[in-house]
């Protein structure tokens, strides 16, 4: 694997960078990531598989792969639990859920080796990670005003209209350094990989792919609780 | 590196579109299991708990049921003994009753006996003594005359 990821580190030298995005023009002005849709679609198709497969045959005594989706299951509906509350977390279930496999596996499959296919995180595009900033910031508008009306906008000038400038400060450094902690993570991740497969060909990389592999799993884990405080707002009776 | 092009958009669609399937194909199923699993435990554990609280009352109204048997066994042997030393005073006593009347009726008996036997005895010496006294005087004496002078005298022999 060290030969794959020291070739593709030439590659990358040669064309000016260390990560390969394929950027593709499809259609006339629209440039897609390709290595990134890719990356995303395994990832979508991993996460889809692993609940499906559960979710034929869901046991009353839970064993293998059930027992594990259903541990982050719990862990997920316990954090709702407390952010949203018992009403929110029906509703946002299914999103949130999704959210926070979805990074976790677009976070691991980065650390795959390369044998073969040349495994990216999906997360290391700046793209993904504001997509779902993004998606996460406007959702919570939408679904604050589905639940309380016009007035969910009222937190903007809580506890008083000083405070105005501040809240807009707020809501628009949240989606912006929820992408880029995510995005910085998990690519500086990637390139420290390749660079200590260059110097060590050995060993020192494994070490890496290990701690990678839980910063995976903690970044996944800080988006979601960064989503679920910004949909507590939207739930939250005032 | 840090290029933002369309790929943001197909992210987004991407992302919805993964929610959706899970949200129609795979969770529901999962999430009910799981509800259903921990209504099973609380209804389990409830019962369990009621089952317990029935068998704990169960106990103590057998253990009142064997103190009140108990007592009540108790006090019919009390009953018996006091009955069968009422009836056992009764006996002693009557027995001694009809022991004393025995003796007395057989005193009176002996006394009866004893004073026909004297008379008998005092008729037939008087008898005898008229006889032998007629006999040594040859005379008659068949008088009532006679034979009351006899009586004074064997009386006062006999005496």
């Amino acid at each position: 694997m060290g030969n794959e990821a020291a070739a593709m580190a030439q590659g990358a030298e040669q064309s000016g960078e260390i990560i390969h995005y394929a950027a593709t023009e499809i259609a006339p002005g629209i440039v897609i990531n390709m290595q990134t849709m890719y990356m995303t679609w395994i990832a979508m198709a991993i996460v889809f598989v692993l609940f499906f497969i559960v979710s034929r045959n869901p046991k009353m005594v839970p064993s293998g792969l059930q027992n594990v989706m259903e541990m982050f299951i719990d862990f997920l509906d316990g954090m709702m639990n407390q952010n949203l509350g018992e009403k929110g977390r029906k509703y946002m279930a299914s999103f949130i859920i999704t959210l926070f496999m979805f990074i976790l596996v677009s976070n691991e499959i980065g650390m795959l080796p390369q044998v073969g296919v040349h495994w990216t995180s999906p997360t290391n595009d700046i793209n993904t990670c504001f997509a779902l900033s993004l998606l996460i910031a406007l959702s919570a508008y939408i679904v604050g005003v589905i639940r309380q009306g016009i007035g969910h906008f009222k937190h903007f000038v809580s506890p008083s209209k000083a405070f105005l400038p501040l809240h807009i400060l707020d809501a628009i450094t949240k989606p912006l350094t929820m992408a880029l902690r995510l995005f910085g993570n998990i690519l500086a991740g990637e390139i420290l990989l390749i660079v200590l497969y260059q110097l060590s060909p050995w060993i020192i990389p494994e070490f890496w792919v290990m701690f990678s592999l839980f910063i995976g799993f903690v970044q996944a884990f800080i988006f979601t609780i960064l989503a679920l405080g910004s949909y507590a707002l939207a739930f939250s009776e005032h | 590196m840090v290029d933002i092009n369309a790929t943001l958009i197909a992210q987004v669609l991407n992302f919805l579109f993964l929610v959706f399937i899970l949200a129609k194909f795979a969770y529901k199923p999962i999430i009910n299991m799981m509800d259903e699993r921990k209504n099973k435990i609380a209804s389990d554990l409830e019962n369990a708990e009621m089952a317990k609280a029935e068998a704990e009352k169960l106990k103590a109204e057998y253990a009142a049921q064997l103190a009140a048997v108990r007592q009540e066994a108790q006090s019919i042997i009390e009953n018996a003994r006091k009955t069968a030393q009422s009836v056992h005073d009764k006996i002693i006593a009557e027995t001694k009753e009809e022991q004393e009347q025995i003796v007395a009726s057989a005193k009176d008996a002996i006394l009866l006996e004893k004073q026909q036997a004297l008379g008998e005895v005092r008729a037939q010496v008087i008898k005898l003594s008229l006889v032998a006294a007629g006999k040594i005087l040859e005379q008659k004496l068949n008088s009532a005359e006679d034979e009351k002078l006899a009586g004074s005298v064997v009386d006062k022999i006999m005496k």
